[in-house]
């Protein structure tokens, strides 16, 4: 097999004595995502001595490692022959899985729905209908605990964060802010807009994986009643296909 | 033998290890002992693995019984330690006979101390480590009456000569002071603060009483960014120095959130995040640059010092008949034994 794509660019930062972060700098956003993603399941299954794993976001891999028994320059020349190798091989293919998740939408599940609706100048229902209208690409596993870091809904307009984060946002929570979508996974701070709740549990502590999606996976939101709720509790985020 | 240990003054105090590798793949923060050096010294004067789990104790004074005879080994901040009413020392093994009291009080000069147990302690793994992980809620976190299951009863070994030091074992203690010197290279971004990132150098700051094992606060004069367009979330690394805010700096440490969209000035090598792992509020820290290539140096020679001292430990136990083999040996049975 050869390359079928144009190389991405890529650039290599210093990032402390036990991290790299390793930039995609294309114009193109997907390419960008594609190849941070594809290098960092390259660099897990190469297994080199003393690299504890890699996180990839957006753009960018964040590549830990143990400065006790590797370097950072041995990393950035471990991190370059996998790009080269990604050029000859190509990205792993993998079917992406889809999620299907139940959202009560407003009032106390939603506290944020109605400012949303406001920012952007829309009605709530017109919310509601834009943030279940697509699937949405899970871009990769953020804070807090893996939650499914999503490109937004097509608003009209970015939503801003709250001004003063909230303490507690329960589990379940569904949030947006900026252009982007996610789920919280377990009980913690935020300052996303939260504009409804899923009754499913996201994260299981108890089993590996803890989170039941990869990056890649397909999420898509469709919305029940309030009284249909607690019919749901206790069930595990699974893929519907 | 198993025996167990009984908590019987928590004070803030949880079972942990060097901290969860695998974690950040999956979204979860590394976690673990925040002052790595004192807690693989802990582990190693006890005749364990660097990674056994072994307690931390925060700040406030701690008390637990033994229910065997067993053999301990405290380090990390200065403090008084007592067993069955006799003092002792630290950064030295301990022996402990069944029923006498652990007591460890007046934790002064540092945050953090480290109690290891010869054998370890057992204590419930997520993602092969069983560092707490506040956020998941995950962990072993010790309250009044918790009862932690040893795995070897060491009889006890007492010095034949009065007032003598037992063991002698050479290691450099690292040092605690109200003022530290942090050492640090230059972060991915610090480009994005212009002129202004040499500030970081020529201020000193105050740690915060809002610091804990996610992120040190720290008061002072602030670097300033010089762009505010919007960052797409990315990896940050354990020791990242942002400026979220116009009131603090914050460190990042070892439970930070793996995501953030931050830009990152500074970060803190591995040796120095040790060190503000034991800074307490009210404690003065001032940055000092530094290279990768320097901090890698001494991150090794740290870690050359703790070879050193365990293969002084395993000489003298094994003189002293000390588990005939390290005591991790029989946590981790070998295939097919």
């Amino acid at each position: 097999m050869s390359a079928t794509t144009t190389p991405t660019p890529v650039e290599v930062f210093e990032s402390g004595d036990a991290a790299l972060r390793v930039v995609a700098s294309s114009p193109d956003s997907e390419a960008n995502w594609s190849t941070v993603h594809s290098l960092a399941e390259w660099l897990e299954a190469a297994g080199a001595d003393g690299v504890h794993g890699a996180v990839p976001t957006y753009d960018s891999l964040l590549v830990e490692f143990d400065p006790g028994v590797t370097s950072a320059r041995q990393v950035r020349a471990f991190v370059l022959l996998g790009l080269r190798q990604l050029d000859f091989i190509g990205a792993p293919a993998r079917a992406p899985r889809e999620f299907s998740v139940p959202v009560v939408y407003g009032g106390e599940y939603g506290p944020d729905l109605e400012r949303v609706a406001e920012h952007e100048q829309l009605s709530v229902e017109e919310i509601i209908a834009l943030h279940t209208a697509k699937s949405y690409v899970i871009r990769c596993l953020g804070a807090p605990a893996g939650s499914p870091m999503m490109d937004g809904p097509d608003f009209p307009l970015p939503v801003p964060r709250l001004k003063d984060p909230r303490l507690s946002v329960p589990a379940g929570a569904v949030a947006v802010a900026g252009r982007q979508a996610v789920i919280a996974p377990a009980v913690a701070p935020g300052g996303w807009c939260v504009i409804g709740q899923t009754p499913l549990t996201v994260l299981d502590a108890t089993s590996e994986p803890l989170v039941p999606y990869v990056p890649g996976d397909r999420l898509r939101f469709h919305r029940i009643r309030p009284e249909e709720f607690a019919g749901y509790v206790g069930r595990k985020l699974d893929a519907a296909r | 033998m198993s025996g167990s240990l009984i908590i019987q003054q928590p004070g803030n105090s949880v079972v942990t290890d060097l901290g969860r590798f695998r974690g950040p793949r999956f979204g979860l923060p590394v976690n673990g002992a925040l002052d790595q050096f004192s807690a693989r010294a802990a582990n190693i004067l006890a005749g364990n693995d660097d990674g056994a789990p072994l307690l931390e104790i925060t700040a406030l004074d701690f008390r637990m019984r033994a229910t065997t005879d067993i053999l301990i080994a405290v380090t990390g901040a200065p403090l008084h330690l007592t067993v069955g009413g006799h003092e002792c020392q630290q950064w030295e093994p301990v022996s402990v006979r069944a029923g006498e009291t652990v007591a460890v009080r007046q934790i002064t000069g540092g945050l953090r101390a480290y109690l290891a147990v010869h054998g370890s302690v057992e204590a419930p793994v997520l993602l092969g480590s069983c560092a707490p992980d506040t956020v998941v809620g995950f962990g072993l976190r010790l309250a009044e009456g918790t009862e932690l299951k040893t795995s070897r009863s060491v009889p006890p070994i007492r010095q034949p000569y009065f007032d003598l030091p037992l063991f002698r074992l050479g290691l450099t203690r690292p040092e605690f002071s109200s003022h530290s010197v942090v050492e640090v290279t230059d972060g991915p971004d610090v480009d994005e603060f212009g002129d202004t990132a040499g500030l970081l150098y020529t201020t000193e700051y105050t740690v915060s009483a809002r610091s804990n094992h996610i992120g040190l606060r720290l008061g002072g004069d602030l670097p300033e960014r010089q762009s505010s367009a919007e960052v797409l979330s990315r990896g940050v690394p354990v020791g990242a120095i942002e400026v979220p805010s116009r009131e603090e700096l914050l460190v990042l440490h070892r439970g930070r959130g793996v995501t953030a969209g931050y830009p990152v000035l500074a970060v803190v090598t591995s040796r120095s995040l040790d060190v503000l792992a034991q800074a307490r509020p009210g404690h003065t820290i001032t940055f000092r640059r530094t290279t990768v290539p320097d901090a890698t140096a001494k991150y090794r020679a740290a870690l050359r010092e703790l070879e050193n001292l365990r293969s002084t430990v395993s000489t003298v136990f094994a003189l002293l008949g000390i588990g005939s083999q390290p005591g991790w040996r029989q946590l981790a049975p070998a295939a097919g034994s």
